[in-house]
């Protein structure tokens, strides 16, 4: 199970971009929607279809993503989308408020009058609360295979973090892969002495307990790790001055196009929203009739 | 045994920041699979003992930064994506935690534990309320699904797993620091 960045050069466009456009643009798409707070499909599905091609002109293999799209099938469909569709919530009270169609009832108590209508608003609802959560994810889903590791600390101080901040972020990155292998090497270790992950017995609580034998070998042996980078760093007069960054970065044109884009769909959310109060919840009567035959 | 000062922000705090956040995020994300029952898009996680730990032991700004950037990769490991109110609420969750870390004298005694679970404990509920409610504006989703279905789970997940492994860490790092001599 380890970790490593999926990352490879592509030579694509999204790959050709500042880093600092791609994190502007996907702090636009995300404050688009949730400032505003729009729900809209007419704004949902293009947005969705924006933040798709952009996914898809990153040609980020099936391979290096199979597992990643497993975990989001789970959390999309069983948790986020099951859950609106039985209860509608996770999003504006009209989804419960407004009179809806039910197509049918689950009876969970019936004697205590525990029942759960499935109405065409929430289930609507549910399709627009897996393409809304899919939009925000989609530019954040590619960064690892797509984002040079190397350069996220520059990234950063080049959006205006400190040094010692941007250096906190470009370590991190760095770690990651070291602490994936020690874990994996931690859990053939213990496995080699018998210690089953697979099979823990017990309670919940017996359970996190028989947890320690991976989780402590692994945290305490990055305590000691950290002491000997601190006395590098040290050595290196580390936080006595302002530092130089190894990787320049530079807006191309394309760059500045993407954050105006980036910008406008924001602007756009927020004048259509609270200007013309267009962008809320409703069930569009093409998907009633759909659904209704 | 500890003798910081709690907002002393160096090279020590950048490094250990940077451990903390990649060992949660390793951590995160070899356990994002187990989702809390009845939890909106909440997972389990005993990876937070180690970001409490570390809060203890290394201060608030190293319990920041390993929450916040910590919680970034778990997710982008993955293939969640990026969700920076929880990012933030788990971030705040560390730095809570790190209060304590002044009053700390000796990793392996009772007293002191005890502080570190109790401010474990706060920085929790803190983290994860802060993280529940802005999915009123991030979601939209309604108070009482924030409080139930977000907030309620997450704090007892992460309640359960920082007062069994958070005792164990700190008497393993007190043998470990004894050992070091700093």
């Amino acid at each position: 199970m380890l970790v490593t960045w999926k990352y490879r050069p592509r030579n694509t466009f999204i790959q050709r971009l500042d880093p600092r456009t791609r994190f502007i643009f996907m702090a636009c798409v995300i404050l688009a929607l949730t400032i505003p707070e729009i729900w809209d499909y007419r704004f949902l599905f293009p947005l969705f279809l924006l933040s798709l091609t952009l996914f898809l002109m990153a040609r980020v293999e099936w391979k290096d993503m199979r597992r990643a799209w497993f975990y989001i099938f789970i959390l999309l469909f069983f948790i986020v989308g099951l859950n609106a569709a039985l209860s509608g919530r996770g999003g504006p009270s009209s989804v419960t408020n407004l009179p809806s169609p039910v197509l049918f009832t689950i009876s969970l108590w019936a004697d205590r009058g525990w029942v759960v209508q499935i109405t065409v608003s929430k289930l609507w609802f549910a399709l627009n609360q897996i393409t809304r959560m899919l939009t925000m994810a989609l530019p954040a889903i590619m960064l690892p295979y797509t984002l040079d590791p190397n350069i996220y600390g520059t990234a950063f101080k080049r959006m205006g973090a400190s040094d010692k901040v941007s250096f906190t972020m470009d370590l991190a990155f760095r770690f990651l892969p070291t602490f994936a292998r020690d874990l994996t090497i931690t859990v053939d270790a213990q496995r080699a002495r018998g210690y089953e992950v697979e099979k823990l017995k017990g309670g919940l609580f017996e359970k996190i307990r028989k947890l320690a034998p991976l989780v402590i070998p692994v945290t305490m042996q990055s305590t000691v790790t950290g002491e000997e980078v601190i006395d590098a760093m040290d050595l290196r007069a580390f936080g006595t001055n302002q530092r130089t960054w190894l990787k320049e970065l530079h807006y191309a044109r394309r760059d500045y196009l993407m954050i105006g884009f980036g910008v406008a769909i924001f602007l756009a959310c927020c004048i259509m929203k609270w200007g013309f109060g267009i962008g809320g919840f409703f069930v569009p009567d093409f998907f009633t009739k759909f659904i209704l035959g | 045994m500890n003798n910081n000062s709690t907002w002393e922000f160096g090279t020590r705090q950048v490094v250990y920041g940077a451990i903390g956040a990649a060992l949660y995020g390793v951590f995160s994300w070899a356990t994002n699979i187990f989702p809390l029952p009845a939890a909106g898009n909440v997972a389990f996680r005993p990876a937070v003992a180690v970001l409490v730990f570390f809060g203890a032991a290394y201060g608030p700004w190293v319990g920041l930064l390993a929450g916040f950037i910590g919680n970034m990769l778990g997710d982008m490991l993955s293939g969640w994506g990026f969700y920076w109110n929880w990012s933030l609420g788990n971030g705040l969750m560390g730095m809570i935690a790190g209060l304590v870390m002044a009053a700390i004298k000796d990793f392996k005694a009772r007293p002191d534990i005890t502080k570190a679970v109790g401010y474990g404990l706060a920085g929790i509920a803190v983290g994860m309320l802060f993280a529940s409610l802005t999915e009123m504006f991030v979601g939209g989703v309604d108070f009482s699904t924030a409080l139930v279905g977000y907030f309620v789970p997450a704090f007892i997940g992460n309640a359960v797993v920082t007062i069994i492994l958070l005792p164990i860490l700190m008497i393993a790092f007190a043998g470990v620091a004894a050992r070091r001599g700093r």
